[in-house]
């Protein structure tokens, strides 16, 4: 077998996870100056929505029962709304409060919608079935790796190349990078700071319910608790790559899970289960090196 | 019915009074230049003008529609533009990019290639540039790319505030005559804050002189360029801070 292959194709797919969730950050953090802690939250509200609401320990397929080509815009579009309607509900009523207030206000959130699923589907995690055949391995350049690792690397690409056509090419794309630099300039422009702010809110929430897809296949498991990792893994992600900066919180997404895959791979077995010990002392270090992001172009920063 | 009406307008920063009752009008294609010294109040009164700070008392109306409680974004959709101190363009956005954002707002949107072309005309350098990333202009390329990019929303009223800050004066020079070209041009009307009342006075147009955020003089800008009225408003009894 492949390793090196084997290897990368973890990582890639690994990284992929980490660079959609860190991206859903970064998007709101850029227009707001917002660190949105309840995106982990969306992420587990979207696995839920895709089973039948009880709080039996047997989950019966909801949403989840929908052909691929209806589930996937349905369950983005789940996402998205849920995203935008916490922005009505909690973070329009703090345009005016301090970044350290919003932040707090997110975590207060966090934990509602958490509530709210161990409400109405109780607590134990419960084993879904979607899509299993795609955990069918395939092989690929000598190296056997399921098929939904290639679908999560084409999915991540597609949606890194959507994403970024999307802010260079249309109106809507421009303005949210206008006020992502200068919100008070870009609304003197007249750009509508409710339509920036909803725009990014529903591209988080639907990037969300991406890794929520991703997650659920991934694992079989419905659990309220699967956003809080990868929302600290796609947080650091943001960190390092700059904060604001979307680049940035790709290229950290991967990189994360390049290093976290090639740390499982050869650290010493003994040392295997403190991984994320190495890892984030590797984090620790990178922003002492580079606390600014390691992605941040000094190029970018405007002459005066 | 003038343009620009602001009645009693006063502005607060906390418990900090920045701009008192302030009251001025301005006629349609009207060029008009508010100077004083620092800390005088002129920031303060295109920001509260614009919708970017809110107003603690008094009224602001553009050609008869109330600016008062509405958000920027509503403002500049009413026909109100800005230039503001410091040009604030975006760097990270390309040169035409930055003259794109404002034409969201335009109704005419068959018209704005046409703009832009023209703004090019004006600003050779900036059609040159025109790919390339705006931080990487230079100040006086930046101050033509805020003026282009403020007159690409289309407006009744253009407010410029400080367009001669930290450019040299050949630069000045050519910022100027370019703002009045187009002013004749478009049938523009204009609010410069300008410090200094000997440029003020060559360009020509009235001026209004504020100080310690309240209107102590108004009338030709070329015969405030050497009254002692504004010696008097710069260095006058409590105007120290001024003179340092
Ligand atoms: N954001 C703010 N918070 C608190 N005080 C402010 C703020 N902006 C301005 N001020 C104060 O309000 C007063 C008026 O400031 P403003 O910037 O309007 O003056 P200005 O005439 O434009 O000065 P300058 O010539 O330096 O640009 C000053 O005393 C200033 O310190
Ligand atoms: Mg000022």
């Amino acid at each position: 077998m492949n390793t090196a292959a084997q290897l990368f194709f973890d990582a890639a797919s690994l990284g992929g996870i980490y660079a959609m969730a860190a991206l859903g950050i970064a998007l709101i953090f850029g227009v707001m100056n917002l660190v949105n802690f309840a995106h982990g939250q969306y992420i587990a509200f979207c696995v839920f929505a895709l089973i039948v609401p009880s709080t039996d320990a047997v989950a019966v397929m909801f949403l989840g029962r929908a052909p691929a080509f209806l589930l996937i815009p349905l369950l983005l579009a789940v996402g998205a709304a849920a995203a935008v309607a916490s922005e009505y509900a909690v973070f329009r009523h703090l345009r005016k409060a301090t970044p350290v207030a919003m932040m707090i206000s997110s975590f207060a959130l966090g934990f509602v919608i958490q509530n709210a699923l161990l409400a109405t589907y109780g607590g134990r995690p419960k084993a879904i079935s979607l899509w299993p055949e795609l955990n069918t391995p395939v092989t690929v350049m000598g190296a056997s790796v399921p098929l939904l690792q290639l679908i999560v690397i084409l999915a991540t690409l597609t949606v890194v190349a959507g994403l970024a056509l999307l802010l260079k090419k249309t109106r809507i794309g421009l303005e949210m990078r206008a006020a992502a630099e200068n919100f008070t300039m870009a609304r003197l422009l007249g750009v509508r700071a409710n339509v920036v702010i909803t725009g990014a809110f529903a591209l988080s929430g639907a990037l969300a319910a991406a890794v929520a897809l991703i997650m659920a296949t991934q694992t079989g498991v419905a659990d309220v608790r699967m956003g809080g990792q990868i929302m600290l893994v796609a947080f650091i992600a943001t960190v390092i790559g700059g904060l604001g900066s979307l680049p940035g919180a790709v290229a950290a997404g991967f990189l994360i899970g390049a290093v976290s895959v090639l740390l499982q791979a050869y650290l010493p077995l003994d040392a295997r289960p403190f991984r994320d010990a190495f890892l984030y002392t590797l984090v620790i270090v990178s922003l002492l090196v580079r606390p600014q992001g390691l992605f941040v172009p000094s190029s970018a920063k405007p002459r005066v | 019915m003038s343009r620009l009406g602001v009645f009693d307008v006063s502005v607060r920063y906390g418990k900090v009074p920045a701009l008192t009752d302030v009251t001025l009008h301005i006629g349609e294609g009207e060029r008009i230049f508010i100077s004083g010294p620092n800390g005088a109040g002129k920031s303060s009164l295109l920001k509260a003008i614009s919708g970017a700070v809110p107003t603690a008392h008094g009224r602001i109306e553009l050609d008869g529609d109330l600016l008062t409680g509405r958000p920027p974004e509503a403002v500049a959709r009413l026909g109100l533009s800005m230039v503001p101190e410091g040009r604030e363009i975006f760097g990270r956005l390309t040169v035409e990019e930055n003259l794109r954002v404002g034409t969201g707002i335009r109704r005419d949107a068959d018209a704005v290639e046409g703009d832009i072309a023209e703004i090019y005309r004006a600003f050779p350098i900036l059609a040159e540039r025109r790919h390339a990333s705006a931080g990487a202009l230079s100040g006086g390329q930046q101050q033509m790319l805020a003026i282009g990019r403020a007159l690409m929303t289309n407006p009744k009223l253009m407010m410029v505030d400080e367009p001669s800050l930290g450019l040299a004066p050949k630069i000045v020079d050519q910022v100027y005559d370019t703002l009045v070209a187009l002013q004749e041009e478009r049938g523009l009307t204009l609010l410069i804050v300008e410090q200094s009342s000997v440029r003020a006075g060559r360009v020509g147009g009235r001026m209004i002189l504020l100080r310690g955020g309240q209107v102590v003089g108004e009338g030709d800008a070329a015969a405030f360029a050497d009254k002692d009225a504004l010696t008097e408003a710069y260095f006058g009894k409590t105007g120290k801070e001024a003179a340092e």
